[in-house]
């Protein structure tokens, strides 16, 4: 098997094996199907089988491959349609110098244009970004609903959380453009889409990313699991796991969704602390809660 | 397996939600503790040498659990090989707290479960899907019932 090796120091560590895995295991992938890919060396396009999962693209000799080949870290990339000989070519290309240049190539237009939304947003930061912004919306949906609704859990004030929004990354690589990791996409076939998001989220207008913590300090309350009630799962948020406190996290599926908001100064009663960790009582909970100020809301749009 | 060595490298110079200095010991018998620079970006763990410009290796986070061994020290244990261990040693229990949440959020998958989340709890109380919007509804990645395994919940308002 071939090793990219650079010419001069020693080849970098990745958990290969692991991260073999995590390209086979039945976490369910965004995107599968053959492509032709250009070698390295030489022009041949070889027709590989690719599984995207996340922000990493992943290629196997053949469908039923037992282990990928190879994988392509995507985080960083701009997707482009390319010149070619090759009909419906495409191109990964990424910012660093000296970066290779992935030429690619679909096997219908419809595939090809496919390919090119599902990977120019693979990045880590895309999906971050989207998260933030329906975080943010909740939020906003719930101060307005509510007015008893607290907004951050810890009282941080709403200017420091738009902050915090302001603030999220602008993009997997520091483009030259000031625009979002979406726009940094330069593919025609996405525009639209992208457009749309970047006006409605305010990004920050640095092309450089953010050295924030994202998570640090949620504005939305996020606790571990569900139905032990383990109320000191919401600590573990905020500050750090207490010793012996929900050792494991299994990043697998195991784990409860994060909850809204927690309230202040509550002029409701509520059978349920937002403390506990039980989901399903907190989702009743707020269902009557909110109900009518749902109504009411919707009625004022 | 092959992988974009010099692009992986690149990313390990952007900013990173976390970066310490750390005791770090490998996972194989006979590794040591060993001082190194641990980077957090996105969902990798990058570690250099302390004076080294150019990281040691990377750890993809996905897949993977975090455990607390000890007030100061945690675990990470990828799900396939869970006697493999890779041990973290801080400087304080605050230290240790904060590097086992970030390592946690630092996963593509768990943001993705996030999302869902987020995603229908905004049209269960709305009545609206907040994706549309932006017209990302269809996209494979934001699917609430793409095969994930969410927690046992009402998803009839959906």
């Amino acid at each position: 098997m071939e090793v990219n090796k650079e010419p001069t120091g020693r080849k970098m560590k990745l958990n290969e094996r692991s991260v073999a895995h995590y390209a086979t295991c039945d976490s369910p992938p965004d995107k599968t199907g053959f492509l032709f890919k250009k070698g390295e060396r030489n022009t041949a396009y070889h027709r590989r089988w690719f599984v995207l999962k996340g922000n990493m693209l992943f290629y196997f000799e053949e469908r039923d491959g037992r282990e990928p080949i190879g994988v392509i870290v995507l985080e960083g990339c701009t997707v482009e349609l390319c010149e070619s000989a090759e009909e419906f070519a495409f191109a990964i290309k990424f910012e660093c110098a000296k970066a290779r240049v992935y030429k690619m190539a679909a096997e219908s237009q419809a595939a090809m244009e496919s390919w090119v939304k599902a990977l120019s947003r693979a990045s880590f930061d895309y999906m971050r970004l989207v998260v933030k912004e329906l975080e943010r919306q909740l939020e906003e949906f719930l101060e307005a609903a509510g007015g008893v609704c607290a907004g951050a859990p810890q009282g941080k004030p709403k200017s420091s959380r738009r902050h915090q929004v302001a603030r999220s990354r602008s993009g997997a690589s520091s483009s030259s453009s000031s625009s979002s990791s979406l726009s940094s996409s330069s593919s025609s076939v996405v525009a639209p889409a992208q457009r749309g998001l970047q006006d409605e989220v305010q990004l920050s207008s640095g092309s450089s990313r953010e050295n924030g913590v994202a998570w640090s300090k949620p504005a939305i309350g996020l606790v571990n699991g569900c139905p032990e009630g383990a109320a000191s799962s919401s600590a573990a948020w905020e500050g750090g796991a207490e010793p012996g406190n929900a050792a494991a996290y299994g990043a697998d599926g195991a784990r409860a969704p994060p909850v809204p908001p927690r309230r202040r100064g509550a002029s409701l009663e509520s059978p349920v602390s937002p403390g506990t960790g039980c989901f399903s009582k907190l989702h009743d909970w707020y269902g009557k809660e909110v109900e009518e100020l749902r109504v009411q809301w919707l009625q004022s749009q | 397996m092959r992988f974009n060595e010099k692009e992986l490298v690149f990313l390990s110079r952007q900013p990173s939600e976390m970066a310490a200095e750390l005791g770090m010991r490998g996972p194989k018998k006979g590794d040591v503790v060993k001082r190194r620079l641990v980077k957090l970006v996105v969902n990798f763990l990058f570690y250099f040498r302390p004076d080294e410009e150019e990281p040691v290796g990377a750890l993809l986070l996905e897949q993977c659990r975090v455990e607390r061994d000890d007030s100061q020290t945690f675990s990470i244990v990828f799900l396939d090989e869970a006697e493999r261990r890779y041990l973290f040693e801080c400087d304080s229990e605050e230290e240790c707290g904060k590097w086992i949440d970030s390592i946690i959020k630092a996963s593509y998958e768990f943001m993705r479960r996030n999302l869902i989340f987020y995603r229908t709890e905004i049209h269960r109380l709305t009545g609206k899907d907040p994706l549309e919007q932006y017209g990302i509804s269809d996209e494979t990645r934001f699917q609430v019932s793409n095969g994930l395994q969410l927690m046992p919940r009402d998803t009839s308002s959906l």
